[in-house]
């Protein structure tokens, strides 16, 4: 931290004395500050100091990862970054949940307001406490069929990505379960455990240490493809609901975005660095023992990846009834 | 056997890897050091020594070291405290209350520095004591905790903010529980937890997140102290120190079974919620006045009342952190702060927190401990002269540290106003003799409180019976109802009648 204070300091000191040439230097010429709008610790925080750090090494300059949390979905570090100039001095560090800040009325821009790159993400599956007389997907909505809307379901918070994936997972196999909301993914995860509901939608990083020791049976990927863990195979829910490819996978997306506004040569810079960042062993290593897939993705792709997640979630969330801003208001388009 | 093996394996790793890493000490011997001093400053709490480094530290340097940090002034302030307490009669927190009973007395005597050479050595055995009762017990509730769901969680977190008023309360039980749910309700503010509604906020967008832990932290244990410190400027003689500050070893020994019953008792009223270290040492103290063979010399400079509560207050520490790492209920009013410090790095404490975390918790303790018991035996007299500075120069410059930690969480400038609005609140509540940790411990555990017992409803179709039909919560609700027909008239008059006939 003391580091970071002196070379910010340094860098202040430097850009006040040179502001006069500093517009003909090449960027980047002074270091880079990163905000990320989720809490230290947590996932998007973490995947965040981990590819800059990265991205450093391929920067003249450092990178300052900071944290500005609170309001709605992250609205105040997405406001905090979107006020700095758009020079790509101030990234903002986000994931996939940020996209419903203006629905919910935290701020009122649409999601293209951002260049994002996609560092990754960790895959949805469905999982049972471990002594659930449940052994298979097709077991579960079966009796969920038995008795629409009885069986009680967690999926981390109202509108959250687990959320929207339970909604699509009763579209797509015809089941209907009771939706109790939890603040987060470990919270609901804990009431798995101790029995209160009788699944969980989660991602696999979440859950991971879980199924390793027991506590979770896994049931089904809500992706296409199967994925082994704890010496077993856990298979796609796909295989047995056809139905479920029209409205899956949704997946994370975290990682960052400079203002869509910023100069082309900064765009083409950070993009450099974000690649080459990317194919390194670390990021490669980290997916793998974290259980998170590698995205990659940057600026237009990545844009049209968050416009298919924005709209989703906007038109969920206003079917549920929590969206304070109507997405047409905001010129969001039906999925 | 395997089972206390591996904790062993494990505590040992962590406390490896924690002496093993140089930046341990800058932090730990920082941290103590400042911690013993805030303690030894009259009007200076505990409490206040780890908010303010939760503002500071909380979220700027990672957890690991935030812990290191504000475990040690925790430990050290607890310590620190028994310095006022014998060398002035005014005790440096209200945890050395008890203390100053038989300390100063003794100080008078000219045994000013055999007692606190005693009081070094209590106040260490004492943490170790709670240190080791909270690495077996955390692991055992951590068990029963797996199969605690919502409505118990509601009962646990009601059960919590009742017993914080009715033990902390001065006067009237019902002052604390009016402190409680006064907290209880500034937890309603923000976004539900249920349906994502907003509520009381006004059409502030501020509101919406909630009310945020650090401010009000600051606000209720700060604030009201600075200007009661102010206001009331007390001025001590600071008795006459002679000889070497030493651990008497024969004393020791001699008391070894009271130092042991200490220590069991501040870890038990430490696990308690919302109760913390002063309690523990008065309650010791009580105890060991009734069953000592010397109580009599109770108060009159005796060494055995002096370790009663020295080492209670301090095993209190390793008590408090129990609920605080198991169930998210804080054990005292500093683990209240401490929660505050989990909260804005992510940590959820629960069946699912991190066993690393609990491990390094416990040898922090231990190292913590260490280096109070060295510090107060080599560097004592710069704590005594820590005790000639006026309050008038020290307690303005903590009110500016204090302004400064809140506003660096990253909040922004409304967490000041909600610091400010909170403090002045909680000043006119302490005139009034209303106890102000039942209000934060309301305000951290009201969210709780409120979303698990909807969320039990929810689950239940609205149908009551889930906070009966579960034995857990069946047990909860029957201690509510004791814990508050207790504090009726009428069931008081008839406790009194019975401890009447039976003495």
């Amino acid at each position: 931290m003391k580091i970071s204070i002196t070379r910010t300091l340094a860098a202040l000191a430097l850009t006040g004395g040179i502001a006069g040439v500093a517009a003909a230097q090449d960027y980047p010429y002074r270091d880079i500050t990163t905000a990320v709008v989720w809490g230290a610790g947590g996932g998007t925080d973490t995947i965040n100091r981990m590819i800059m750090a990265e991205m450093e090494k391929h920067l003249p300059v450092s990178i300052n990862v900071i944290n500005q949390t609170g309001g709605v979905a992250g609205s105040n570090g997405m406001v905090y970054a979107a006020n700095q100039p758009d020079d790509g001095y101030t990234l903002v560090g986000l994931s996939e949940s940020n996209v419903t800040a203006a629905v919910q009325g935290g701020w009122d821009k649409k999601f293209d307001y951002w260049y994002p790159f996609i560092v990754g993400g960790s895959p949805d599956l469905i999982s049972v406490p471990a002594d659930s007389p449940h052994d298979s997907l097709s077991d579960l909505i079966e009796a969920a069929m038995a008795e629409p809307g009885s069986i009680p379901a967690a999926a981390g918070g109202a509108g959250s990505i687990h959320h929207l994936n339970l909604l699509a997972l009763e579209q797509g196999s015809g089941a209907r379960f009771k939706f109790v909301p939890y603040k987060g993914s470990a919270p609901g995860q804990e009431a798995a455990i101790a029995g209160e509901v009788a699944l969980v939608v989660t991602s696999l990083a979440e859950q991971a240490a879980l199924i390793e020791g027991g506590q979770l049976k896994p049931l089904a990927m809500l992706t296409p493809d199967s994925v082994e863990i704890a010496g077993q195979t856990v298979p796609s829910a796909f295989d047995s609901y056809a139905g479920l490819s029209e409205v899956l996978p949704l997946k994370q997306a975290i990682g960052f975005a400079v203002h869509d506004s910023a100069p082309e040569n900064v765009k083409a810079t950070l993009a450099g660095a974000f690649e080459k960042a990317m194919a390194s062993d670390t990021v490669a290593t980290w997916a793998e023992v974290n259980k998170y897939d590698i995205g990659g993705q940057y600026g237009e792709a990545a844009q049209a990846l968050f416009s298919t997640l924005e709209s989703t979630f906007a038109y969920t969330l206003k079917d549920l009834g929590a969206a304070k801003v109507m997405p047409e208001d905001l010129g969001i388009e039906k999925p | 056997m395997e089972f206390i093996f591996g904790q062993l394996a494990g505590f040992g790793m962590a406390f490896a890897t924690l002496v093993s890493d140089p930046w341990t000490y800058v932090y730990l011997i920082t941290s103590v050091f400042l911690g013993i001093t805030f303690g030894a400053l009259p009007g200076l709490t505990a409490t206040l020594a780890v908010t303010i480094l939760t503002g500071f530290f909380g979220n700027k340097i990672p957890l690991d070291y935030a812990l290191i940090a504000l475990l040690g002034a925790y430990v050290g302030a607890i310590y620190g405290g028994s310095y006022p307490s014998i060398l002035l009669n005014i005790p440096g927190t209200a945890a050395s209350a008890a203390t100053a009973m038989d300390g100063y007395p003794l100080a008078k005597q000219g045994r000013g520095a055999e007692a606190l050479g005693l009081t070094t050595t209590a106040s260490f055995i004492g943490t170790l004591v709670g240190t080791v009762a909270l690495l077996i017990f955390v692991w055992v509730l951590l068990l029963i905790s797996k199969n605690i769901a919502s409505p118990e969680k509601a009962l646990l977190a009601l059960f919590g903010i009742l017993l914080s008023g009715t033990l902390m309360s001065a006067d009237l039980a019902i002052k604390g529980w009016i402190a409680g749910l006064i907290g209880l309700a500034l937890a309603m503010v923000g976004m539900d937890p249920i349906l994502s509604e907003a509520r009381y906020t006004f059409g502030w967008s501020y509101l919406l997140s909630g009310i945020a832990v650090v401010p009000v932290l600051m606000g209720a244990f700060a604030v009201p102290q600075i200007i009661e410190g102010m206001r009331h400027v007390r001025a001590g003689r600071v008795a006459e120190l002679n000889g070497r500050i030493l651990p008497n070893m024969t004393a020791m020994r001699r008391y070894l079974p009271t130092i042991g019953r200490s220590g069991v008792i501040g870890t038990g009223v430490g696990a308690l919620p919302g109760v913390g270290e002063d309690v523990a040492g008065w309650v010791s103290y009580g105890v060991g006045k009734s069953v000592s063979e010397e109580g009599d010399s109770f108060g009159k400079g005796s060494l055995e009342g002096l370790l009663c509560s020295e080492t209670a207050n301090n095993a209190c520490i390793g008590g408090a952190l129990i609920p605080l790492l198991v169930l998210g209920i804080p054990g005292s009013p500093p683990a209240a702060a401490l929660m505050g410090a989990f909260k804005i790095n992510n940590v959820i404490p629960g069946p699912t927190i991190d066993p690393e975390i609990i491990l390094r918790v416990v040898a922090i303790m231990v190292l913590a401990s260490f280096t109070m018991f060295v510090l107060g035996l080599f560097t004592a007299r710069i704590f005594i002269k820590v005790l000639r500075i006026p309050q008038t120069v020290f307690l303005p410059l903590v009110m500016v540290l204090t302004t400064i930690g809140s506003f660096s969480v990253g909040g922004g400038l409304n967490d000041l106003y909600l610091m400010l609005g909170v403090g002045l609140v909680a000043y006119v509540m302490n005139l009034l003799c209303y106890p102000i940790a039942p209000l934060v411990i309301g305000v951290i555990l009201g969210g709780m409180f409120d979303e698990t017992f909807r969320r039990s409803l929810l689950l239940s179709d609205g149908d009551l019976s889930v906070f009966v039909s579960r034995p857990g919560a069946a047990l909860l609700l029957t201690l509510i109802i004791a814990l508050i027909l207790g504090q009726m008239p009428g069931a008081k008059r008839a406790i009194r009648r019975l401890k009447g006939r039976t003495t």
